[in-house]
């Protein structure tokens, strides 16, 4: 699997673990069902401590810090205050985490969704992604997931083997690969030559996929009613 | 009312600069500005001792994200007809937001002057005799010093740091924050919901 290359009209790089990607979720598979089309979703495990510093949390608190400036903290705060009120609008809870979790189980799922039953993705999708941000799942339990896809209708049959053979090696030989492909986080949105970090290219996505007609919109989070 | 930070060394800033305007002038919403001192980076260099092959994570994530950002820059501005040209190493422009902060009347022209100086001309937007040219040709008070400018500049980021912000351009309303352009939906729903 190339990171750059799909059949699809739309690459989309998406982790469990990311407020932003959590928030993107709901209006990717909004605007994948408005065009009819089916975009390639595919899992990118961020590694967080190393870019950003590591920490854990306790009933809110803070109890364990590194790497961390006040500027860094600063804008984590307001990054997790913005994604919050997002996800509000979307009647959705982002409850901050408590502690930085290894989200490669859910994030191979999509992998195993993908080639088992893709039209269950978007139930997947919601089967994880709001409990998890609730902070009711345990996402590094496998059989925590193998719920997750049943509840999805996902036969998961297979798939706690799949997690650490084939599914596993191939979530593993994507991830070193992002970085020299110009990949860095999520979501992230691949569409011919252009990389784009950020929900707010959705406008832009929307554009390009519909024949490109007018001018082309700049970066926008469309709102979801209240 | 709407308050907007900005610098003028950010991109992001500068490219928000139109759309705010537009907002404004479809919602006859005033809008205050304010100076807020971004951070901005040269893209971390890989062509020296470090390679892309030797750096860490942390290196690497930092080098694929700067050159990421300003793809995405460009790619926005040249939708917007600007040729975005980046300075190689990022230059201050502190003189020039303590003028901002000191400004009276509309700062809307010297504002527009100052973000095409540093975008077009790379200007040294922390060089008195630079901004004071600026000024002039905007009419504008040329009657504080340096030292003056300075106090302000430093002043009004204690208030901005104060109010939250980490990032420009940042708008306040109703006591809500946002960061970046991409929110100009939900500030313009919350001007609007004010009519």
């Amino acid at each position: 699997m190339h990171p750059l290359i799909s059949d699809a009209p739309l690459i989309v790089y998406v982790d469990i673990k990311s407020p932003y990607a959590f928030v993107a979720i709901r209006p990717t598979l909004a605007l994948e069902s408005e065009l009819g089309l089916q975009f390639d979703w595919r899992p990118l495990t961020l590694d967080i401590p190393s870019y950003l510093g590591s920490a854990k949390k306790k009933d809110g608190k803070v109890v364990e810090s590194s790497g961390r400036s006040p500027k860094i903290w600063n804008a984590i705060k307001y990054s997790y205050r913005d994604a919050r009120r997002y996800a509000e609008r979307q009647g959705l809870t982002l409850k901050g985490t408590e502690k930085i979790w290894d989200s490669s189980l859910p994030n191979i799922a999509i992998l195993w969704v993908t080639q088992t039953n893709r039209d269950r993705l978007p139930a997947y999708f919601e089967a994880v992604y709001p409990p998890f941000w609730r902070r009711e799942l345990d996402i590094e339990d496998v059989s925590v997931i193998e719920d997750c896809l049943a509840s999805a209708g996902v036969d998961p049959t297979g798939f706690a083997q799949f997690a650490s053979g084939e599914g596993r090696a191939l979530h593993d030989a994507l991830q070193p690969r992002f970085h020299p492909s110009g990949i860095y986080g999520v979501p992230t949105y691949v569409i011919g030559d252009d990389i784009l970090f950020g929900r707010e290219h959705l406008p832009y996505l929307r554009w390009h996929l519909s024949g490109r007609v007018g001018a082309p919109p700049d970066i926008a989070y469309e709102l979801a009613p209240c | 009312m709407l308050t907007v930070y900005i610098d003028f060394k950010s991109p992001a800033a500068y490219l928000a600069l139109a759309p705010t305007l537009a907002l404004s002038g479809r919602t006859g919403a005033a809008l205050t500005w304010r100076p807020f001192r971004t951070t901005e980076r040269a893209l971390p260099n890989t062509t020296g001792t470090e390679t892309a092959s030797t750096e860490s994570v942390a290196q690497s994530h930092r080098r694929v994200r700067a050159q990421s950002r300003r793809d995405t820059h460009i790619k926005y501005a040249a939708h917007q007809g600007i040729d975005l040209n980046f300075p190689d190493i990022p230059g201050e422009t502190d003189l020039a937001l303590g003028a901002l902060a000191t400004l009276s009347g509309d700062p809307l022209p010297f504002i527009t002057a100052a973000f095409a100086a540093y975008w077009q001309g790379h200007a040294n937007l922390d060089d008195p005799a630079t901004v004071t040219a600026l000024l002039a040709g905007q009419n504008a008070d040329t009657s504080q010093t340096p030292q003056d400018l300075r106090r302000a500049q430093v002043a009004a980021q204690v208030d901005a740091d104060a109010a939250g912000i980490v990032d420009a351009p940042a708008y306040l309303i109703k006591d809500q924050l946002f960061i970046g352009r991409e929110h100009l939906p939900w500030v313009a729903e919350l001007i609007e919901a004010d009519d």
